[in-house]
């Protein structure tokens, strides 16, 4: 109630105005009633109204705040995260390693980052999990949909249709092996055509349609509730080139990433974004590291990084605040994202898609 | 769509005016504007700077598709989504061919044949559909003057002898591909710029540069400092405009 009338989300012509007639805190602006605000300032009677409307709305926050009422604020206990987090599904990635290390897979209502070299697999990757995403949660999976920002425009929708089909294949499979109802039941909505027709696709050619889209992110994701994965491919890419003034690119990208973990929290989603990686000229040699400079490195909750050596594709944890740091090895077959065979079960070439290595880690899972 | 006016965005028109006064006319300009400085500005309360962002950015926004309506669409016709480069194995494991609509980068030591094979796509493409081709005009940049015209027709006549089986056609298709020599970065960026309406008038299907690494190695010479900067630059702005074009016509480049 004593709140400063400066302090209201208020114009800042009308604010100026309130300050110059002597008003104080909300509390006198209250007690004045609409009509006499009207008079003393000047404003018409409806501008008033609403003027003592929002005055209102902020006291009671005020209020609420101050007498610790938990609905009001984000305030909880750590015993209630920590019911929350193990209830809180992941997104694997069909590689098995890859989810170990993650700690199940991609985390929901948290921000990923992955980076790495061209060609590495960052779009794979991205699409094998906007596919994962939809599996059912009787086969694992958290049964949500998809939302796909493309800004450098390597989404092949083909490779979508492989991934896609292996992926209902393997639950099919799954299902023969348990005969379940609610496996069976599942099966008829998993299908390629649903699949397809949960990924929301947005094609950004530069920044300012990105900063567009996430500005519309939080109304399209109240309309689509059941979206549970926001892929944003190449953050890097529009604000590498023609950019001058790096403060404001710092600016813009501390703003996105802020509304990103407003997203994924309001919505229970998992942000993927994808980084280009630059070169770091030292004294004496140069490294690769992720592109846009190190205070985006904070926007990120975890960071993963794609690297090649000799041929070998190879993924780092770097950063993560609850996993260990640890690299493994992965393989892109034609099915997708998948583990690396060991070589003595490579012998047999023609199953190995139809590995068992895959088929044990689900029914750890049950 | 960044350039776009805000009085297209359906904004009052004294907004605008007022907006305007501060320099802020494009949607650009809004969108990279704080809160803070979007309500000094605009004068007006929060939640109304919210929705005149949502308004805003509504305007720019890109359009939602499904990937499903995607898939319908490239398999509406399958053969406008590749341009097939008649080697079968090349062809299988491209998925097809070139693909229409993205980049596609060719690249190798001095002599393999990459100029071989891009005036080789060139014949392709101006080939009727039944055939295999795109039917249409081809933009060649040149920027190494390593492309010869003789060598283009030697290549079709012995190819497809019976397609261009009289002179009349043969100057038919050398007439469809349309060569432009630059040797300079600038020079490429800026023909690359002007292309939108050439493709539109020419009824461009296909654009090969050949090559981009010899003007961006013969102007910026990486151990200078600040040259780095300016050569990526220059790439990924001669990158993005070259995406937009192939996405906009759906053309392989």
């Amino acid at each position: 109630m004593q709140r400063e009338v400066g302090s209201l989300p208020l114009a800042p012509a009308l604010r100026a105005r309130l300050v110059a007639a002597g008003f104080q805190t909300a509390q006198d602006l209250l007690e004045t009633g609409p009509c006499g605000l009207s008079k003393e300032i000047g404003i018409s009677k409806e501008e008033a109204l609403e003027v003592l409307q929002v005055v209102r709305q902020e006291c009671h926050g005020d209020a609420a705040r101050t007498a610790g009422a938990s609905d009001a604020t984000r305030k909880c206990t750590a015993l209630e995260l920590l019911e929350e987090e193990q209830a809180q599904g992941f997104i694997i990635t069909f590689c098995s390693a890859l989810d170990n290390i993650l700690g199940g897979g991609v985390q929901l209502t948290k921000i990923t980052e992955i980076c790495g070299a061209p060609g590495v697999g960052k779009t794979q990757l991205c699409m094998q999990l906007a596919v994962d995403v939809q599996i059912p949660e009787c086969f694992g999976g958290v049964a949500g949909e998809a939302v796909f920002i493309d800004t450098e425009g390597s989404f092949m929708v083909d490779r979508v249709v492989d991934i896609a089909t292996a992926c209902v294949q393997h639950c099919q499979l799954i299902a023969e092996a348990h005969q379940e109802e609610d496996h069976l039941k599942a099966l008829e909505t998993f299908s390629l055509e649903s699949i397809l027709s949960h990924i929301y696709y947005f094609r950004c050619r530069d920044y300012i349609e990105l900063l567009a889209q996430v500005y519309l992110l939080p109304d399209f994701l109240s309309e689509h509730s059941k979206v549970r994965l926001v892929v944003v491919d190449g953050i890097a890419f529009p604000f590498r080139h023609d950019f001058e003034d790096l403060s404001l690119r710092t600016r813009l990208l501390n703003g996105l990433a802020q509304q990103l973990i407003i997203i994924a929290n309001d919505h229970k989603a998992a942000v993927v974004l994808t980084n280009q990686m630059t070169t770091r000229i030292g004294q004496s040699q140069s490294t690769l590291v992720p592109a846009l400079g190190e205070s985006w490195g904070h926007a990120a909750t975890v960071r993963l990084i794609f690297h090649w050596d000799n041929s070998q594709r190879l993924a780092t944890l770097y950063k993560s605040p609850s996993q260990k740091e640890a690299t493994i090895p992965y393989h892109i077959t034609s099915h997708g994202f998948r583990d690396v065979q060991p070589p003595a079960v490579t012998q047999n070439a023609e199953d190995t898609e139809m590995n068992p290595r895959k088929r044990p880690r689900r029914e750890e899972e049950k | 769509m960044a350039a776009k006016k805000l009085r297209r965005a359906r904004l009052s028109q004294e907004l605008c005016e007022r907006l305007s006064r501060h320099q802020i006319t494009t949607c650009q300009d809004f969108l990279c504007l704080s809160f803070l400085e979007l309500m000094k500005v605009t004068g007006q309360s929060y939640y109304d700077v919210q929705k005149l962002l949502r308004q805003v950015s509504r305007a720019c926004a890109p359009k939602m598709q499904t990937a499903y309506e995607m898939k319908l669409r490239n398999s509406v016709n399958p053969s406008s989504a590749f341009l097939s480069t008649t080697l079968h194995s090349l062809d299988k494991v491209l998925h097809g061919g070139v693909p229409c609509g993205s980049l596609t980068e060719l690249t190798s030591p001095p002599g393999c044949g990459k100029t071989q094979f891009c005036i080789m796509m060139s014949v392709l493409a101006t080939l009727p559909v039944s055939m295999g081709g795109l039917d249409g005009a081809v933009i060649y940049i040149d920027t190494e003057s390593a492309f010869s015209a003789e060598r283009l027709i030697e290549i079709a006549g012995n190819r497809f002898p019976t397609y261009f089986d009289s002179d009349e056609k043969l100057f038919c298709m050398t007439r469809s591909i349309h060569l432009y020599r630059e040797l300079t970065c600038g020079s490429v960026l800026n023909r690359i710029m002007s292309l939108e309406e050439e493709i539109i008038s020419k009824k461009v299907k296909l654009i090969i540069i050949d090559s981009v690494a010899s003007v961006v190695r013969k102007e910026f010479d990486t151990k200078l400092q600040g040259n780095l900067a300016e050569r990526s630059n220059f790439l990924t702005r001669g990158a993005s405009a070259l995406k937009y074009l192939a996405e906009e016509f759906s053309i392989p480049v």
